[in-house]
């Protein structure tokens, strides 16, 4: 499908697409990306993703009929590019101590702790973009079961870590920073590293996995820490 | 080849909350979830350095409160502009500061800001702090310091020619900060706003709240939201967001790069130096623009 153009500003164009958001939607917006900045690439400002959204802020005004007619020449069938295969391997420790809404969380779905562990660690979660915190990546696959509505009253607090889960959103605090989700484990890996030339090691398309540790695992880890697997 | 620079200090004596090093801020980096960052009102900064002949990208400090004192421990020159404050150089008033040659262990005071609200101290080749992904602009996570704090040392180049005496009474026109019309074009969820709704916001005065920092200045008056949940989206400075209670907020340079709120305006950069200059309580009114 193709996406609807909207001028914003002088400087700023938005795609926008209709359909649920999905690996299929991924892969046709990421595809369209690719071909947009190689076609645009002399003054592309920058291009950010949302679930749904593509938006090109350019350096100098740009007339919305040459975009216009790019797009109706475009096709995707040519242009499809498949999701990349890597699985980040995310070790997690669920547990009172690392996560201080999990107990509540679990009662409130009417599922035992180790049910509510295994209904969030078993999927694999698909990284669409990064937003909200330096680091913070935007996952698609949380069960529905598993949605659940934000805090009215955002915690001031949320440690770096954090694995949570807000609306129909799970994600991880690369940084500790007031937030609104229900807190349910934590990471030892490090998410974001402001020192590195690329501060984040996923990219956009590849996937997540949690992996359920002990807290006495979480320590050691904290102590002793590694870069995530992949597989 | 550059030829090699003695290193100066400027020491923070005291401060109010709400100064930091910026200067263009970090462009391409949003793919990783970093904002922008970088001066509040550009139009401002990119002046202090045209009157110093510094690059464009060289780095400045912003002042958004009164009540900053500094020391520099070596010569150089700097320059203020923005706001209209008053600034003291060694407890005396400097009427009309322009380019200002600093001798070893000068003070700097600023004070009141009269007219406006971001102040810009501009120094001969720009501050040298870390640069951090392309950019010297401070940010919680990315820089070392976050905001310039008292005790903070801020490295420069030091300078000891004498300015020469034409270009150092440059007027610094001040009127554009006083306009109270911001120039905004429909986001991209405008047309889901009610016709209600589009006239309020073409017609109103709006009041900037004390909610006003780096990431967003939040207006006063609410306007009613009917508008659906949407998906994550980006979002830029500049970007109008509509709430779920109903609050305008107008991000700035240092919001996040996505957000789930309805987009209903959007602002370019002479905008937002405009809003930037605005203090709490101060009215806007915005003028649409649109696409013939």
């Amino acid at each position: 499908m193709k996406p609807k153009l909207k001028q914003i500003s002088p400087l700023l164009f938005e795609f926008e697409w209709e359909s649920n958001v999905s690996d299929l939607l991924l892969q046709q917006q990421l595809s369209f990306k690719s071909a947009f900045e190689k076609e645009f690439s002399t003054n592309l400002c920058e291009l950010r993703m949302g679930f749904k959204t593509l938006s090109a802020l350019f350096s100098i005004p740009l007339v919305y009929i040459e975009i216009k007619n790019w797009l109706n020449s475009f096709s995707i069938e040519e242009s499809t590019i498949p999701l990349p295969q890597k699985i980040w391997q995310i070790p997690v420790c669920y547990a009172d101590q690392t996560g201080r809404d999990l107990e509540a969380l679990a009662k409130a779905k009417q599922v035992t702790v180790a049910e509510l562990i295994a209904l969030h660690s078993k999927p694999l979660y698909r990284l669409h973009f990064y937003g909200f915190l330096p680091g913070f990546m935007y996952l698609n696959g949380l069960p529905k079961i598993l949605h659940t509505a934000r805090k009215v009253v955002p915690d001031r607090e949320v440690p770096v870590g954090s694995i949570a889960i807000g609306g129909a959103q799970t994600g991880i605090y690369p940084s500790s920073s007031p937030g609104g989700w229900h807190l349910i484990g934590q990471t030892p890996i490090t998410m974001f590293d402001a020192d590195q030339a690329r501060p984040v090691f996923a990219s956009v398309g590849e996937r997540i996995e949690f992996t359920p540790i002990s807290i006495l695992e979480f320590d050691r880890l904290k102590r002793h820490p590694m870069k995530p697997k992949f597989r | 080849m550059k030829p090699e620079r003695d290193i100066g200090y400027m020491k923070i004596l005291k401060t109010a909350p709400g100064t930091s090093v910026q200067d263009l801020g970090r462009v391409r980096f949003s793919q990783f979830g970093i904002p922008n960052s970088g001066a509040l009102d550009l139009r401002s900064f990119v002046w202090v350095n045209h009157l110093l002949q510094n690059k464009d990208s060289d780095a400045a400090l912003e002042i958004c409160q009164p009540g900053l004192k500094v020391q520099f421990d070596s010569p150089t020159m700097i320059y203020l502009a923005g706001a209209r404050a008053s600034a003291k150089l060694n407890g005396k008033v400097l009427s009309n500061p322009g380019l200002l040659p600093i001798q070893a262990n000068d003070l700097l005071e600023i004070g009141a800001m009269e007219i406006g609200a971001v102040l810009y101290l501009g120094i001969k080749y720009g501050f040298q702090t870390e640069k951090v992904m392309q950019s010297r602009s401070f940010y919680s996570g990315i820089t070392q310091s976050d905001f310039a704090k008292k005790e903070l040392r801020i490295p420069y180049f030091t300078y000891k020619e004498v300015p020469a005496s034409t270009s150092s009474k440059v007027k610094w026109n001040i009127n554009w900060i006083q306009e109270k019309v911001i120039d905004a074009y429909p986001g991209p969820e405008w047309e889901l706003l009610s016709k209600q709704s589009k006239e309020i916001l073409d017609s109103y005065e709006f009041t900037v709240s004390d909610l006003k920092n780096r990431m967003a200045i939040q207006l006063n008056e609410l306007l009613p939201n009917s508008l659906p949940e949407m998906a994550t989206a980006p979002v830029f400075p500049g970007t109008v967001q509509l709430t779920s209670g109903g609050k305008l907020l107008v991000l700035m340079k240092d919001a996040q790069v996505t957000g789930g709120y309805p987009r209903i305006l959007q602002l370019e950069e002479q905008a937002i130096s405009i809003l930037a200059q605005k203090k709490p309580k101060e009215k806007i009114k915005f003028s649409l623009k649109t696409f013939s």
